[in-house]
């Protein structure tokens, strides 16, 4: 009794801490979701009245266009210059822990400080709407590619170094050694780096937030910014859960589809 | 030799882009008002003025105190929360285990970003906004550091928790003077994981930060980079935000994907 007791009092602080911040914040945004409440409390249920409403209105969609855009944008650059970077690194005879610290200079620092950064090197492309996404993905990717470098390179270093010896020896090329050997026994890593990317790209608002404003003729007009916009600008708390929700069985369902596609055996 | 070069050459400009924008920041950050900077040219003599400056007319001390307290406070309670329950998931046998410890990790499939505003709503509830309370209690739960803490202490050898048992050491001694101890690579891992992640955090304080004395850091400089606020300025806050990270990082980068780090 006394030790079920003291198990229970370990358990506390992290049972309290979940219950009330996580899983009364999600169950709530289900809850909401379902009803119509603003600033003011008078609220009543409407069902699927948000969902219904969202999916027929322009700008939500248009913000899921431009999320599903940069995501498409940020995360195959991010993956192509981390894979390149970590072979040149795993190549390189020396300066290897001098370049893979400085790589990680983007990475352990603040989005905001990116976006102020990066907004002032921009300038005026920013109030392009043709460039204003390109744009956020270059801060995405240079934020994010330190990371997935080192990711991959720990990749690369498991791979035997007397396979690819071997198949050189057999006379594969450069680009045959990368395509067969290299690719698949880093299949796992690439695996994980993708999904990380990925799913954090869906969720990309800092630099929206501090670049754009969701600018310019909302070009840049993001899911997580739209969410905030809808909550904390509009106030209307009922519709930014459902888009919260939305968004959310996006970011499962195209992990679950991408684990699919990357797991199955070439 | 020539492809040894080749690489280092390719490797260099790499370095020089991921490196560059953090040498402009400081160049405009210390160049002095009265003489050309970027992109106009380069200012020929550099000056701690604008830092200075912002040190004593904006809120930037302000928000240094509050950044710090909100990462700090956040480490030592993540890192002691997360330990203790994850000693128990580890190492003890009760109904409901795995349920438990699998339900904290499927929260981690839930994107914050969509639970900020509920979570706002409960701490307007409990009369929390605009105060530490409000700032950092619902930021602590942390399933990473729960998975991460159980999974290193069930790879510890058994042979030590017998002893202990024999010796006739508690739960309590066995936390604190054999688990924590023993778990001290993993735990300086978190502990910088967790300083960052808090310290460069921006939606959640942005929204539960009303008056510009509850500010952390980055919503403190979103903030002037909107304002009225000259570019020297905004850069030289940007520069006080980000120092502390590269220079956590520099120190304990061994830390850091300790077990990746040859």
């Amino acid at each position: 009794m006394r030790r079920a007791f003291t198990t229970l009092v370990f358990l506390l602080p992290v049972l309290v801490l979940f219950g009330v911040f996580r899983f009364v914040p999600m169950a709530g945004m289900l809850g909401l979701s379902l009803t119509d409440y603003r600033l003011g409390g008078d609220w009543r249920f409407t069902g699927t009245a948000n969902y219904a409403d969202l999916f027929q209105d322009a700008v939500f969609l248009n913000s899921l266009a431009t999320t599903l855009g940069y995501v498409a944008l940020c995360v195959p650059l991010t993956v192509a210059v981390a894979l390149g970077t970590a072979l040149l690194l795993n190549a390189a005879r020396w300066g290897r822990r001098l370049f893979r610290a400085a790589l990680l200079a983007p990475y352990v620092t603040s989005l905001v400080l990116a976006g102020v950064v990066w907004r002032w090197i921009f300038g005026p492309l920013l109030d392009s709407p043709a460039f204003v996404l390109p744009a956020l993905a270059v801060v995405g990717v240079w934020k994010g590619f330190g990371y997935a470098t080192v990711i991959l390179l720990a990749g690369v270093q498991t791979v035997p170094a007397d396979c690819v010896d071997a198949a050189r020896v057999d006379g594969a090329s450069a680009w045959q050694r990368l395509r067969h050997i290299r690719l698949p026994l880093l299949r796992p890593a690439l695996l994980f780096v993708v999904a990380v990317e990925t799913i954090g790209a869906f969720q990309v608002f800092d630099t929206v937030y501090v670049m754009t404003n969701g600018g310019p003729m909302r070009a840049s007009y993001t899911l997580a910014y739209a969410i905030y916009d809808y909550g904390f600008t509009h106030l209307t708390y009922g519709r930014a859960a459902a888009a919260g929700v939305v968004l959310w069985a996006v970011i499962l369902l195209v992990s679950l589809v991408q684990h699919r596609a990357l797991e199955r055996k070439p | 030799m020539t492809r040894q070069r080749l690489l280092t050459a390719l490797l260099a400009v790499i370095t020089l882009a991921a490196v560059s924008p953090f040498v402009l920041m400081l160049v405009i950050a210390l160049s002095p008002s009265d003489e050309p900077t970027l992109p106009h040219g380069l200012p020929g003599s550099l000056t701690l003025r604008n830092l200075t400056e912002v040190f004593t007319t904006s809120g930037l001390p302000r928000w240094l105190v509050n950044t710090s307290v909100y990462a700090a406070v956040s480490v030592v309670v993540v890192l002691l929360s997360a330990s203790m329950a994850a000693y128990v998931f580890a190492r003890k046998r009760f109904p409901g285990r795995d349920a438990l410890l699998w339900s904290l990790v499927a929260t981690l499939m839930v994107p914050v970003h969509t639970v900020v505003m509920p979570s706002l709503l409960l701490i307007a509830l409990m009369g929390w906004v605009d105060t530490y309370w409000g700032l950092i209690v619902p930021t602590l739960a942390n399933a990473q550091a729960v998975l991460l803490l159980r999974q290193f202490i069930r790879a510890l050898p058994d042979e030590v928790f017998d002893a202990v048992r024999i010796d006739g050491a508690g739960d309590w001694r066995t936390y604190w003077h054999v688990v924590l101890p023993m778990c001290r690579p993993v735990l300086a891992t978190l502990a910088v994981f967790v300083f960052l992640w808090h310290w460069n955090d921006f939606l959640w304080p942005l929204v539960a930060a009303r008056s510009g004395s509850m500010y952390t850091l980055t919503v403190g400089l979103s903030a002037v980079s909107a304002e009225h606020l000259g570019l020297p300025e905004v850069m030289s806050v940007a520069a006080v935000t980000a120092l502390p990270c590269l220079l956590v990082f520099a120190l304990l980068r061994r830390h850091l994907f300790s077990d990746l780090a040859r």
